[in-house]
């Protein structure tokens, strides 16, 4: 049986309109968020960064005499009053010799066709009740290399909730094939949740739509959709994460907007820029959070936050922290620290014998090598010396000039190491830039309460006496700030 | 027919018959329209359209007004499919939009006195009602050009199905002599929407889409 008080955690539209936009939202505030131009100029006076604009069309007179030679290769046009997205075309590219530029699915698009949709928004096709327009030619914002991989092709944005000058909720929409390109969730981007005291995304969802045209029903998924690689959507750490807090509490401040929705992106060079600001931010973030709005935005009411720092915390200390329960849940992986504590067991453990010989240690999580490393002394000890000791008799010669002389020379080996057991293969590691041959032994370890007998290469001069490899970190989530275990 | 006295007053005073019956159905369909969308959530072309429509049907009879809700949708989606790929100015896509419609339902009216397909009678239908259907092709096109195609379905068929519950009231007859005959109901009507003005719970559809959150604790807790 459904429990119906669940359902007063949720914000619905008539309350979010009753309770939240008209008494918190004045018109004078709204006529800010609903004007991009306007909303570039005040948000400038506070440091804020928005797109770059090029040019702002004011009338067809301006039109007529626009040098579109002197616009960039790639841009933006938008419609300054436009609604949910509407009106938007991006321009990757310029085509060779041509007047015609391109857009982000290939199509070309001629001057003569730009003219006249930059006309369609000045006669107030895009804007809110028809009223004539503004065309608002920007710069194009480059999205983060980190932002990109989740993405088809258009820009992923992060919107953030604030009411009472706290961060309530937040999610990042990622702009998928079906969606074309664009970030708008109901042609069919991704919405992810984001854990407002982290910036570790959470629950993600798309909009199942397509398939039945009446429902608007969103179906939850874990991994990115029609992309080359496709990658796991929780447990993603967002950069920027405070700055971005920051900027919407600043935002917020700007606008006079008691409750705000901020989209912000992040662009390769300039970090997080503000795209828009919204005065009626949807509900669909509840869904990405798995998690109501309304008792959220209660407990915040009333209360006398003095800075901006103070309602980060605030935010933090009430909202955030669900990641650290659900994260495993979620996304069926361990989390583990940068610098995890392991066991790692005498070679030859017999787990029925009382007695079991382990050691305690730092091992640490590096991505960047792929075969997981073990401190020489640390194998010693481990009961590996006798191998160790095999492995020097067999006299290679080390700094090495070519990775080919040392295949040649783990060719030669490969027939003499089979005598000794401990020895899996040799392996090419570079120490200190120089190429060199090492054993690879298997090693016993638990890690995050799960045994498991890994390869590693014998080695010095690690970090730490383990270092794991990509090979063994698959199936974890790292956690580089320490934020959930200690 | 025999009326209260209030009533009686009214007709021997300038207001005709048929005007007031209309002017209660505008308020009965219009307090529907307002129930539809802050208790259900459903979402029409603002309140004129289903207004409009409803009335139009009362006139038409149903299954005419649908019938030629249909034919107007078609021809509005068959003429914004070909006028897509002109390059033309808003406001003349839609006139020519217009245009376009006017020749379809021509065709469609030759068609039925031809073949009849179960609309025989579609010459009895008074022409004001149909063209009173027509206008639903501005509030689709409209929102096809600004919002999206799936949008403007959606729309089209929150609107129509209201107009057709609201069809279905207003064309009761113990319902539309019982409001004539009891005018105070109208007052009445007045109160619900503004109690519906300060409502604040949950709209059904609102309840179905954040199921998954309530659905999810539950299962979270158990």
């Amino acid at each position: 049986m459904l429990n119906l008080n669940n359902y007063k955690e949720v914000l619905g539209l008539n309350r979010r309109n009753q309770e939240y936009i008209r008494p918190y939202n004045p018109p004078s505030a709204k006529a800010i968020a609903d004007n991009k131009v306007r909303t570039k100029r005040i948000l400038a006076k506070y440091d804020i960064k928005t797109p770059e604009v090029y040019k702002l069309i004011r009338n067809k007179k301006q039109l007529e005499f626009l040098d579109w030679e002197s616009l960039p290769k790639s841009f933006v046009i938008k419609p300054n009053q436009g609604t949910g997205g509407n009106g938007i075309i991006v321009f990757y590219g310029k085509k060779k010799g041509q007047s015609a530029w391109i857009r982000p699915n290939g199509d070309i698009m001629t001057k003569r066709d730009i003219i006249l949709h930059v006309e369609n928004i000045l006669e107030g096709r895009f804007s809110m009740g028809n009223k004539s327009d503004i065309a608002i030619i920007e710069e194009r914002v480059k999205t983060h290399p980190f932002l990109k991989q989740y993405s088809y092709k258009g820009v992923p944005d992060i919107r953030i909730i604030c009411f009472n000058n706290v961060p309530i909720m937040a999610m990042t929409r990622l702009p998928t094939k079906r969606s074309n390109g664009t970030a708008n969730l109901h042609s069919g981007a991704i919405c992810t949740g984001i854990d407002i005291g982290t910036g570790i995304t959470t629950y993600s969802m798309h909009n199942i739509d397509d398939k039945n045209i009446m429902s608007d029903t969103y179906e939850l998924i874990d991994s990115t959709l029609d992309l080359k690689n496709n990658k796991p959507l929780s447990g993603i750490q967002i950069p920027f994460w405070d700055e971005m807090l920051e900027i919407s509490l600043k935002c917020q401040k700007a606008s006079g907007l008691g409750y705000i929705g901020v989209d912000i992106a992040l662009d390769a060079e300039k970090g997080p820029v503000v795209f828009e600001l919204n005065a009626r931010p949807g509900l669909g973030i509840q869904v990405a959070n798995q998690a109501g709005l309304r008792w959220r935005l209660e407990k915040v009411k009333g209360l006398d936050i003095k800075s901006i720092k103070h309602g980060i915390r605030v935010a933090k200390n009430l909202f955030g922290g669900e990641v650290e329960e659900s994260i495993e849940a979620i996304s069926g992986r361990k989390v583990i620290n940068i610098k995890e504590r392991i066991l790692a067991y005498n070679k030859g453990t017999d787990f029925k014998k009382k007695k079991i010989e382990k050691e305690t240690i730092t091992a640490f999580a590096d991505t960047g090598v792929l075969t997981s490393r073990i401190n020489k002394s640390l194998a010693s000890r481990l009961g590996y010396f006798e191998s160790i000791k095999f492995f020097n008799q067999l006299d290679i010669p080390t700094d090495l000039t070519s990775f080919k002389e040392a295949q040649d020379i783990i060719n030669q080996k490969s027939e003499s190491i089979t005598v000794n057991s401990d020895i899996k293969r040799l392996a090419i590691i570079i120490e200190d830039e120089k190429i060199n041959v090492r054993p690879v032994i298997n090693v016993l370890i638990k890690i995050s309460g799960q045994l498991k007998e890994i390869e590693m290469i014998v080695t010095k001069n690690i970090p730490a006496a383990i270092v794991l490899g990509s090979n063994d970190l698959k199936g974890y989530l790292i956690d580089t700030s320490n934020t959930f275990k200690n | 027919m025999k009326y209260t006295e209030m009533t009686q007053w009214l007709i021997t005073n300038g207001v005709q018959e048929e005007m007031l019956t209309l002017l209660v159905a505008i308020c009965l369909l219009a307090t529907i329209v307002s129930i539809t969308r802050y208790i259900v959530g459903t979402k029409t072309y603002g309140i004129y359209a289903p207004i409009i429509l409803a009335i139009a049907y009362s006139y038409s009879g149903l299954k005419y007004g649908l019938a030629i809700t249909i034919i107007v949708i078609l021809s509005s989606m068959l003429s914004y499919s070909i006028l897509k790929k002109i390059r033309m100015h808003y406001i003349t896509r839609i006139a020519a939009n217009y245009c376009m419609l006017a020749m379809g339902l021509l065709l469609f009216l030759l068609i039925v006195n031809k073949y009849k397909i179960g609309l025989g009678n579609i010459s009895a239908v008074p022409a004001l009602s149909i063209i009173s259907i027509v206008a639903l092709s501005d509030f689709f096109t409209k929102q096809q050009i600004k919002k999206s195609f799936k949008n403007s379905i959606m729309v089209l068929i929150g609107t129509v199905t209201v107009a057709t519950i609201g069809w279905f009231i207003i064309t009761r007859e113990f319902v539309s002599m019982y409001f004539v005959n009891n005018l105070i109901l109208i007052p009445l009507l007045l109160a619900i929407n503004i109690l519906l003005g300060q409502f604040s719970g949950l709209r059904l559809k609102d309840r179905f889409r954040f199921g998954s959150i309530v659905n999810g604790n539950e299962n979270a807790k158990s």
